[in-house]
């Protein structure tokens, strides 16, 4: 590991004192500088520099696997959704070990998706779920403990019928409420223990992009630097866990409204396009430099009055892609997708994809409920 | 310099002919004396602070009065022992390196000279790896080289890390079939390697290769051609931090020693790392800088080809934010080949921005279940000067005349 202290890998005391006199402790603060200057401050020859580079590496460098040693833990490689459509999109499920993002307007059921990934984590595998705990971080107070046992009673009524596997369900998913960045870095940053404690087997972080964009004011000079660090470091951090404990990973963001012109949509309805062609379009917030960092994205938006769609925006196995669903009692329910459309090889830029919001509301007086128009 | 010559042969009045024989002469021993010592001229010159030894050492050297390499080249170890008043391992030390110069491939260097000739053998030998996409292929003159790096720079989801996975599939297509036959190493510090793609990318190349066999050579290697051997010469490997990937590269040279059928080594990416971490900017670019010497110092000797994948970041300038390739200006001549890859509507394009052999060229391609292929349109190849506008907005770049017309 980078942070290892030298005098645990083999170099010899005299060496490490030279090292100390000059704040060169750990590996990675030899790594972290040239040969040359290596050589000037540790008073080394050149090749014996070379040499003392190359131990402190064989004491930090990862191991080499291959493909194959991979391909056999096939089991092992994606988290089902329970969402077959999706399943057979992203070649099994959310892959863990990666990072997956899902975004969209609020309302969409971001928060929901979240949920039902929770119950379907504690389920037993042989109903597809990961038989663990789950972490659930959660920086908008959007969390519903009761949701969670009304989703698990609905999606799974003959399982959860004995009253006491609901209770173990709703112990196992322990909740994390962090309200500023600084606070989310530390709780990631401390992480390790917690997910061996609760023997996690989901991370969800819900979400990211409320307590930055509360912070970071990017039309702000250097703001928008700071921020694209604080996500970098973030992003590092959730990633080192996801393939170290071999677990996936969810955050949810939020919409932002891009001002430029539009970027084509494929499939888009010609019927609902904006007559404002120049006034900008809703699309996935928090930047370029995070579109970069997440290996998944998936899109919700409104599709018309009743039914939602998710979008495929970004994937390493899958193509782009829509489904429609509706948000119910159990959660998620793809519905309306009778016709698959073919593989679609094309796409647009994952954070310039445009997102349908809701456009107005009806109140309907005969219904209770509002609905959408 | 003619003059003393002259003078010393007649005086003044010696006639001008025999003055410039004997001056002719004279020139041609010094030329002589010269050439004998020119191999060795370089390293006797080079003084004692400029050695690649300990600074306590050079300290003691230069207290000792040696100021010059020529100076020390006689010693004997017991007598530069003494004099300097450094150990007997040391003074032995002292002098091997004095003989190898530390770096026998400098030596080497001065003594041998290739021709240009020799070169292009060399690299016709090398070969390229195609990356399934004729278009691309072709702009690359054959593919992705051998013996050079290449850069390949994109936004999110345009199919960087789709083109890596392709050509670790693609270098170990064999021989036979036109390919390299080797073994990859994938680099990945983004967790974007997923292997069920892979999986799907190899069986596709088989595929492909099944339809292409032709004589009994290319039938028999078919059947040694399977998704399992495919998964097996791809080497992995998973850094989290620029720690652990410099750490990594510093490895590389004993790996590659192992495994000598390793042709293609891909870093994906190389910016992700590299991009939130740093403080001091300075410290990163001579971190970048010292990486990519070691990249290519190895795609040199071990006639591999590397390949690093690059991100986009935003550059405000003037109110308007353009994407440039990320890890800043000096990053930008890194690479020997850089390959841009952008969004155009609902088009993937690949542009060649920088070859020092190939002309620039914007190309389609699209990503299929397959892999990285063609677009379905005509494959364009020319240069294009038309519609598709600047990729990247990059202002060091000036206009072709092509683009002006």
């Amino acid at each position: 590991m980078a942070s290892k202290k030298l005098r645990r890998t083999g170099v010899s005391a005299e060496l490490c004192e030279r090292l100390k006199r000059h704040q060169l402790e750990t590996c990675q603060d030899v790594l972290s500088i040239t040969p040359v200057e290596l050589m000037r401050l540790a008073g080394l020859s050149y090749s014996a520099a070379l040499d003392l580079l190359r131990l402190l590496s064989k004491a930090c460098a990862p191991a080499v696997s291959s493909a194959w040693d991979l391909w056999r833990k096939k089991g092992e490689l994606c988290f089902s959704t329970s969402l077959p459509a999706l399943d057979r999109l992203l070649r099994g499920g959310l892959p863990r070990g990666a990072l997956t993002e899902v975004t969209g307007p609020s309302g969409c059921g971001k928060t929901q998706l979240c949920i039902m990934l929770s119950v379907l984590a504690t389920l037993p595998r042989s109903m597809g779920g990961l038989d663990s705990g789950v972490i659930f971080i959660d920086t908008e107070s959007a969390f519903s403990a009761e949701r969670l046992v009304e989703m698990a009673q609905a999606r799974f009524p003959e399982f959860f019928s004995v009253k006491e596997r609901l209770l173990e369900m709703a112990s196992r998913v322990h909740l994390f409420r962090e309200l500023t960045c600084q606070d989310v870095l530390n709780r990631l940053e401390r992480l390790e223990e917690d997910i061996i404690a609760c023997r996690a087997g989901l991370l969800i972080l819900d979400s990211v992009a409320s307590v930055v964009r509360k912070e970071f004011d990017t039309s702000l000079p250097g703001n928008l630097m700071f921020r694209s660090n604080l996500l970098g470091q973030e992003a590092g951090v959730l990633k080192y866990l996801s393939q170290a404990f071999c677990i996936p990973v969810v955050l949810t963001n939020q919409i932002t409204t891009h001002v430029g012109e539009k970027v084509h949509c494929p499939q888009w309805n010609q019927a609902d396009v904006s007559t404002e062609e120049d006034s900008g379009f809703v699309t996935a917030a928090l930047g370029n430099t995070w579109s970069h960092c997440v290996n998944t994205r998936l899109i919700v938006q409104y599709e018309d009055t009743e039914r939602r769609q998710i979008v495929i925006a970004k994937s390493p196995v899958a193509p782009f892609a829509m489904l429609s669903y509706t948000v119910q009692k159990e959660g998620i329910r793809l519905e309306g997708n009778e016709n698959p459309e073919s593989v679609l090889n094309q796409g647009t830029d994952p954070g310039l994809q445009p997102i349908r919001v809701r456009t107005g509301f009806i109140y309907n007086l005969s219904q209770a409920t509002p609905s959408t128009c | 310099m003619h003059t003393p010559h002259s003078r010393s042969v007649g005086g003044g009045n010696a006639p001008f002919w025999l003055v410039c024989q004997t001056a002719i002469k004279h020139q041609k021993k010094k030329k002589k004396k010269k050439k004998r010592k020119s191999t060795v001229n370089s390293k006797m010159h080079r003084t004692v602070p400029s050695l690649p030894l300990a600074p306590s050492m050079k300290v003691k050297l230069i207290n000792a009065g040696f100021q010059v390499a020529s100076d020390l080249t006689d010693m004997r170890p017991l007598q530069l022992c003494k004099e300097a008043g450094i150990s007997q391992e040391e003074a032995v030390e002292v002098l091997q390196v004095l003989r190898d110069d530390g770096q026998p491939h400098q030596q080497r260097a001065a003594t041998e000279s290739l021709t240009a000739l020799d070169l292009l053998h060399q690299e016709q030998a090398l070969g390229s790896i195609v990356t399934f996409c004729s278009a691309l292929d072709d702009a690359l003159g054959g593919g992705v080289p051998v013996g050079k790096t290449t850069e390949i720079c994109g936004s999110p989801g345009v199919g960087k890390t789709q083109l890596c996975m392709q050509l670790a599939v693609d270098v170990q297509i064999p021989v036979c079939f036109g390919g390299l036959g080797g073994k990859a190493l994938y680099i990945d510090t983004e967790g974007s390697f997923l292997v069920q793609r892979v999986a799907d990318m190899a069986e596709a190349a088989v595929q492909h290769c099944t339809l292409l066999a032709e004589d009994t050579e290319q039938r028999q290697a078919l059947e040694e051609l399977t998704v399992e051997k495919i998964l097996s010469n791809l080497f992995l490997v998973r850094c989290h931090d620029y720690v652990e990937l410099l750490a990594e590269v510093y490895l590389l040279p004993d790996f590659l020693s192992e495994h000598p059928e390793v042709r293609l080594v891909v870093i994906d990416s190389i910016a992700f790392p590299f991009r939130h971490d740093f403080e001091d900017l300075s410290q990163r670019t001579r971190l970048l800088n010292g990486l990519a010497q070691q990249l290519i110092q190895l795609a040199t000797q071990h006639s591999l080809a590397v390949v690093l994948t690059n991100q986009m970041t935003t550059r405000v300038s003037n109110g308007q934010s353009k994407l440039v390739p990320a890890l800043g200006e000096s990053w930008g001549h890194a690479a020997t080949q850089r390959l841009i890859l952008h969004w155009e509507g609902l088009r993937r394009l690949a542009s060649l921005y920088k070859s020092p052999s190939q002309m620039e060229a914007t190309i389609q391609y699209q990503i299929t279940v397959q892999g990285f292929r063609d677009a379905p349109d005509e494959p364009r190849t020319t240069p294009d000067s038309s519609a598709v506008s600047s990729p990247s907005g990059n202002h060091s770049k000036r206009p072709r005349m092509e683009d002006l017309s």
